[in-house]
Formats: structure tokens, C-alpha cells, sequence
């Protein structure tokens, strides 16, 4: 280094070396300068080669002979692509973007492409200062513009549209991505009936506070249906409460995902045997359509007030609890009563509000069996259904009681009117309402106004007792009493027979079931006859 | 996409300053030239009135274009370039380097950036002018030819052409017709491996004559005269059993 001493310059020479040997390739990493970008701030970085164009250039390469190929087919397409000229650009690992990720997982994450005519015309080198002063000169093989990536999710393309179609009505921004991640768990969750879901997920959460007042509206007035859907409407509008209603929603999914299972299960064919049949004998059923529906709207009104303050902290705590563990801890909150069939039923019946509403408007029509068939599934549980519900016939044509059931405010009124409504109609299916109802009613004694434990009770007695309505024991339990029920009811053949005892409810194995089954035959020993070429029993007492 | 590469942080760490210099072609070529130590000029970073001024000096040897040595004296890449130096102005630069083992480190952050700018003189334009005409040039040319040239087209008919036509004369045109067994194993192996033929290609492959291998294909095969695979031959249901190829590929990655 010479040191020329001048006046007013000072100069330095260094000397400048190219390496020749350079195995390392220099490139440029070239941020932006809005993203504020410190180097030094890093304290791992990890970077590797985007590949991800690979398949595209790859051109997937179909099973070489599996079936579907053809004899020379590869050549003939390439024959082909040169007779036409077309040019596939070959896929370079050089020229493909980086990926950088700074400081793990939680670090930002950047894409560098590469930016390119650099080195056509000109070239850039890389001048560091060694230690012994000299300049030391690297060409720059390359340079990549390196852009932060997002890591927050967006909407896709298709999606985009849509909101951008919305945007003078959605107000709420937060809630479109809220609703995407809803989809999202929804598809995770549950990919059968993801059809059937997403509809009434989008119900549910559209009507999420209507919904929740809805749930024991409909209770009592199926018939409003029409309510339910409207505010079902306009809640789908106003997505404000977004975050609280999600969880709630959520809960709700899930309750109404794992009781449309259950339904779902529960409808068989022998189910609607008995429904028209005892329908019709079944003198309540012609009554109070009109009470019926004038109980809904004025419970429609009382309800959602009523409820709203009971229910939503009820309903809060009820869906945590659920999500944990369904319905037991309800059922403590419910001080015993059998809640995991009544809060099932009631959770269900607050999820599938709507279409339970409208369902029930149509007492008479088939879509009154699938309703029993929803509704049903908490008879899977355990019975206890209690007659109370039974004598409560919620929007059931029904019992008198139905008025007295509506002036009650609590979820738990609305609950058993549910169970009431279900024990109207007795099929196969229902089997719990029968004397179990009486224990559950006193049960339900300490809950409910002590007005409505009477009329229940009262209601019980009309109602024939077993057979009819509802066959004592709980489904789940394949016991003598219930085949008995069966069998003085109406002749059935073993299959019959064997369907109401399904593995799945009653917790048993096929094999057992029969063991049990032929078991309880002997014992009852019923008699015979023959009807349709087929062996029917039945018992008379 | 799976094992990422740690990148090497120390440069950074150090706070390694480099300079991003944009350099002239020729002088790049000219620096390719340099000997096996590197050295290729002097860099002089003086103050003057306050200013910074940086010089590069480029060394004698290099300055004389061409592989060739001593091409032209008389044109000679220019000696002398002074530096324009630029701030990196907010916008923040790193150098990172990988090397063929697949490593990857950071170098530095850029602070300054300059470039290299030739002193202007007659030298610089006659090389410059050289440069434009030589760019200029057409890739293809167009050239007329004096003598027509007679030593390509010889024979009437092709000559290798026909060697293979009487090639294929002498043996059978009329392709021997092998035991129907053999020829049918042999259709079997053959459509193992791919389920859509030409007749062309069982031709090929069989040796056998057309209407021969035709009428053992009407007995196990279809023909599909329309569809994805167009005049095809393929086998009947009943004698294939491929596979999915989904599960083809299982097999094979098991």
C-alpha cells in the first residue's frame, strides 16, 4: 500500500485480485426496502431450493405399462410436439426461487426469484477487503429478489369473489375469515356429510343468536318455523358476534353433527311402521294443532327473552361441556336429571331447529317420522326420558299440557316438553318413554315448576302406558320387558325383532344379540302365527 | 423440499461490508485473463476536497484484447476507471453464497454500490466501435454459391433405401406363421406391458403376418375404433388383469 501525502488528498492504493478458484457462487439477496429488513437480527436462517414448479415441467409421467398405456406412446407425443413446434422450457434447478426461512418456525419466511438479464450486458462483482488489505473481486452469479411471505391465511381466488360480491353488505370484515376457517374445520371434521353439514352449519351459524333462542323455541312451537327462519336470515346478515357466537356455533355444530349422526342411524324401516298407526289411535295427536301453533308464537316470544338470559349461560357453559364430554357434565349441571338424553335432545333440537320446526309443522306427513327419528336419539341414551316429557307434548298435537308447558321459561321445560313431544310418538325407536317416564318426571320435579310435574304425570296415565307409546325399556338395554312390549304391541318376526335391537344402540355384539334375543323368546315363549309366509310372535295380556 | 440448508450467518454476524460493483463486460473478460494469483489491477480510494474518490488502475498485462497476445497494440482496453459510487439507499442487500456442495452462507451486507466507468478516450471508441460491429453481425448469412454442388445427389432411388427394401425382400415378406401358442404367448408378454397396440407394432413385435395376428386377435382382443386410443388393438376383459396403477406404484415403492 503506497500513501501518496498531498495537500488536500489522501490516497490509498489497494490491490484488487479476482480468485480464480472460486467454488463458491455469489449471488445478491436483494430486499425491499418498505419491508425493513435487518440482517443482523437473525439468529438462524434456513434456505433451500423452491421446487414446487418441478411437476408442472415434469409432465406427470403416467404408469409405464399399467393399463391404459399405450405401445410407444411417448414417442409419438414427442414426434407429435415437434411436428407442431411446441417447445417445452426445461425445468432448471438454477433458476428456480429460494425459499428463506429466518429465525424457525415462528420467523418470517421469504421468497427470492430470481431477477433476470443481470449478467447479460454488464457484470457485477463483489468486492470485500481482506484482511491484508487487499480488494478481493467475485462475480455475482445471480440475483434474487427476496419478498416476504404471508403468514396469515388468505382467501383463494374463488373465495375473493364472493366477498367481493358482499362488500357493500358484509360489515364485519373479521367474520370472513372466521367463517373460512369454520368451512375449513368443518371439512376436517366431518368429509361424509360434508353436504349436509355445511347447509346446516351455515343455518346454524347464520342463525346463531336467533338460533339460540330458537333451540327452546322449538321446542314448544315447531311452528315457528317460519320465525326461525327468518331471523335465521337475518342473522346471517349481521355477523357481529362473530367470535362469541363462533364458539357457540362450533358447539353447536358438533352437538347437531353428533345427533344427525344418531338420527341418521336411527331410521329404519320398521320405524315407520308404527308411526301412522299410533298416530292415529293415539287421540291426542288429533288435537291443538291450533294450540298448538298458538303456544309457539306466544312461546316464540316468550322464549327467546326467557331463555336468552337463562339459556345463554346455560348454553355457554352447556357447549364447553359438551365439547369436553357430551352431555355428562350437562347432566350434573342438570342436577340429575337424565340429562344426557334430555340435553341431547335438546342440544339437537337446538341444532336442528330449523329443520325440526318445520319438520314439525307437518305433524301428520312423513317428515314428522324423520323429525322422530332426530329427535330420537337421545332414546339411544338412556332412557330416561321420563314421561314428563312424554306427557309434554311440546308442538306435539297434543296434551293440554302443552299450554301449561309453554308459560315455562327454562330450558329445562323446554327440554322435557321435547322428551313429552318424542314419547307422542312412539315407534320402534321410541322406547324410553314408557314407566321410566315417571322417574324421570320426579326428577324433574326439583327443576321444573311444580305445576308441570303433575300434568305430566297426569298426562302419562291417558297415554298407554308401554306398548303404545313408548316401550319402557331404554332402548339401549335389549331386556325381556322391552321384547314383551314389542310383542303384545303388534307380531313381529325375529328380524323385526332383531331390528329394534340394534348392535349399535344396545351396545351388544350380532352374536349376542341373538343369544339374548333367543334367550328371551323362550322365556316369554309367545305364540305363533304365520302371516305372509313368515313366522310372526305375539303376545296377548 | 426436505433437508433445508443451514444458512451460515458469520458473514453477517461481522457486519462484513462489501461493495456491489457493475463492471464492463470487456473488463470482466480482460480480468478472466489474469494470472493464476488474481491480480488484476490497483484500487486507489483518495480524498480529495472532502470528496472520496476511488480509482481502479487496471493492471499493464491485462490490457491487451485478444487471447491471441499481441493482437493490436494500438487497441488496448483502457486503463483507467474511476468508480461512481452510490449508496445502497435504503434498500438492504446481502450477499450469500452456495457452493457446489450444497452450502450456503451469508457473505455480507452491501453498504456501498459503484460502478466502474472507463475514462473516455479514441482508444475507448475504436473498441467500442469494434464491439457495436461485431454485435451487429447476422447470426445466419446468406451466401451465394458459384458452382452448383453436384456431389450430393447421386442415385436415382435411395441407395440405403433400397438395400433394406431387398434386405426385407429377401426375408419373407410374407412373415412365417409361427404355433399359434408361441404367437400367443408372445401377444400375452406383449400386452404385460402395455394394454393399447397398434397392429403396426404387434406386427413388429410378433413377426407375423397381418391377417394371421389379426385372427388371433379377434379371438382374445377388441378392436376400439374410437375413444382416447384410437385403433387399437387391446385385450378382452376376461384375459386382463391389470392393475390400478395406483397400486402398481405401491408395489413398486414397497
Amino acid at each position: 500500500m503506497t500513501s501518496l501525502g498531498g495537500s488536500s488528498s489522501s490516497t490509498t492504493e489497494y490491490t484488487v485480485r479476482v480468485p480464480k478458484n472460486t467454488s463458491k457462487k455469489y449471488n445478491i439477496m436483494a430486499f425491499n426496502s418498505g419491508d425493513r429488513v435487518n440482517c443482523s437480527t437473525w439468529t438462524q436462517a434456513r434456505m433451500e431450493r423452491d421446487m414446487s414448479a418441478r411437476r408442472i415441467y415434469g409432465e406427470e409421467e403416467t404408469q409405464e405399462g399399467a393399463a391404459g398405456s399405450e405401445f410407444g406412446k411417448k414417442q409419438r407425443e414427442e414426434a407429435r410436439r415437434k411436428k407442431f413446434g411446441i417447445v417445452t422450457r426445461e425445468f432448471k434447478v438454477e433458476d428456480q426461487p429460494w425459499i428463506l426461512k429466518v429465525n424457525g418456525k415462528a420467523g418470517k419466511r421469504f421468497k427470492g426469484q430470481k431477477k433476470g438479464g443481470v449478467t447479460e450486458n454488464a457484470s457485477y462483482y463483489i468486492f470485500t477487503q481482506c484482511p491484508d488489505g487487499a480488494f478481493e473481486a467475485f462475480p455475482v452469479n445471480g440475483w434474487y429478489n427476496f419478498t416476504p411471505l404471508a403468514k396469515h391465511r388468505t382467501l383463494t381466488a374463488e373465495e375473493a369473489e364472493e366477498e367481493w360480491g358482499r362488500r357493500n353488505k358484509v360489515v364485519n370484515h373479521f367474520s370472513i375469515m372466521l367463517q373460512r376457517r369454520f368451512r375449513e374445520q368443518e371439512r376436517g371434521e366431518d368429509e361424509d356429510d360434508e353436504g349436509e353439514k355445511s347447509g346446516k352449519k351455515k343455518k346454524k351459524k347464520g342463525g346463531r343468536g336467533g338460533d339460540l333462542r330458537i333451540h327452546d323455541l322449538e321446542d314448544d312451537l315447531e311452528m315457528s318455523s317460519d320465525d326461525s327462519d327468518s331471523s335465521m336470515g337475518e342473522d346471517g346478515e349481521s355477523k357481529t358476534k362473530a367470535k362469541k357466537d363462533t364458539g357457540k356455533g362450533k358447539g353447536k355444530k358438533k352437538k347437531k353433527k353428533s345427533n344427525e349422526h344418531e338420527a341418521l342411524e336411527d331410521s329404519d324401516d320398521g320405524d315407520y311402521e308404527g308411526l301412522e298407526v299410533d298416530y292415529m289411535s293415539d287421540e291426542s295427536s288429533s288435537s291443538d294443532e291450533e294450540p298448538e301453533k298458538g303456544k309457539s308464537t306466544k312461546g316464540g316470544e316468550e322464549h327467546p327473552k326467557g331463555i336468552d338470559e337463562a339459556s345463554e349461560s346455560e348454553e355457554e357453559s352447556e357447549e364447553e361441556k359438551q365439547n369436553e364430554e357430551e352431555a355428562k357434565e350437562e347432566e350434573e349441571e342438570e342436577e340429575g336429571k337424565k340429562t344426557p338424553v334430555q340435553v341431547e335432545k335438546k342440544k339437537k333440537k337446538d341444532s336442528s331447529g330449523e329443520s325440526e320446526s318445520s319438520d314439525d309443522s307437518d305433524i301428520e306427513g312423513e317428515t314428522a317420522s324423520a323429525l322422530f327419528m332426530k329427535k330420537r336419539t337421545p332414546p339411544k341414551r338412556g332412557g330416561g326420558r321420563g314421561s314428563a316429557g312424554s306427557s309434554r307434548t311440546g308442538s306435539r298435537p297434543g296434551t293440554p299440557s302443552i299450554d301449561s308447558a309453554s308459560t315455562s321459561n327454562t330450558l329445562r321445560a323446554a327440554a322435557s316438553k321435547l322428551e313429552q313431544a318424542k314419547s307422542l310418538f312412539p315407534t320402534g325407536k321410541r322406547q324410553t318413554q314408557g314407566p321410566s317416564t315417571d322417574s324421570p318426571a320426579a326428577k324433574r320435579l326439583k327443576m321444573e315448576p311444580s305445576s308441570q310435574s303433575p300434568v305430566p304425570s297426569g298426562k302419562t296415565t291417558p297415554q298407554p302406558p308401554s306398548g303404545k307409546s313408548t316401550p319402557s325399556s331404554s332402548d339401549v338395554q335389549l331386556t325381556e320387558e322391552a321384547v314383551r312390549r314389542y310383542l303384545i304391541r303388534k307380531p313381529m318376526t325375529t328380524k323385526d325383532l332383531l331390528k329394534k335391537f340394534q348392535t349399535k344402540r344396545t351396545g351388544l355384539s350380532s352374536e349376542q344379540t341373538v343369544n339374548v334375543l333367543a334367550q328371551i323368546l323362550k322365556r316369554l315363549n309367545p305364540e305363533r302365527k304365520n302371516v305372509n309366509d313368515k313366522m310372526h310372535f305375539y303376545l296377548t295380556e | 423440499m426436505s433437508d433445508k440448508t443451514e444458512v451460515n450467518l458469520t458473514g453477517v454476524k461481522q457486519s462484513k461490508g462489501v461493495w456491489l460493483v457493475k463492471v464492463p463486460k470487456y473488463l470482466s473478460h480482460q480480468w478472466d485473463k489474469a494470472t493464476e494469483k488474481g491480480e488484476v489491477g490497483t484500487l486507489t480510494i483518495g480524498k480529495k476536497q472532502g470528496k472520496t474518490e476511488v480509482h481502479f488502475s487496471l493492471n499493464e498485462e491485462l490490457t491487451a484484447l485478444g487471447a491471441l497476445g499481441e493482437k493490436d497494440a494500438s487497441l488496448q482496453v483502457p486503463r483507467d476507471h474511476p468508480f461512481t459510487m452510490n449508496t445502497v439507499g435504503g434498500q438492504t442487500m446481502a450477499v450469500f453464497s452456495h457452493s457446489e456442495a450444497g452450502e450456503i452462507s451469508l457473505e455480507g451486507m452491501v453498504v456501498h454500490r459503484a460502478e466502474c466507468r472507463p475514462v473516455v478516450n479514441d482508444n475507448y471508441m475504436k473498441l467500442k466501435k469494434l464491439q457495436i460491429q461485431e454485435t451487429t453481425k447476422p447470426q445466419r448469412l446468406s451466401q451465394q454459391l458459384e458452382k452448383a454442388i453436384t456431389t450430393v445427389f447421386k442415385p436415382v432411388a435411395n441407395h440405403d433405401f433400397n438395400v433394406e427394401y431387398e434386405k426385407k425382400k429377401k426375408s419373407d415378406g410374407k412373415m412365417v406363421r409361427a404355433e399359434r401358442q408361441v404367437v400367443l404367448d408372445m401377444l400375452f408378454s406383449a400386452f404385460e406391458k402395455h394394454q393399447y397396440y397398434n397392429i403396426k407394432d404387434l406386427v413388429d413385435i410378433t413377426k407375423q403376418p397381418v391377417t394371421y395376428l389379426k385372427e388371433i386377435m379377434r379371438e382374445i382382443g377388441t378392436y376400439n375404433s374410437k375413444g382416447a386410443h384410437k385403433s387399437t388393438w387391446e385385450l378382452k376383459p376376461e384375459y386382463r388383469h391389470y392393475q390400478s396403477a395406483e397400486e402398481e406404484e405401491e408395489m413398486q415403492t414397497a
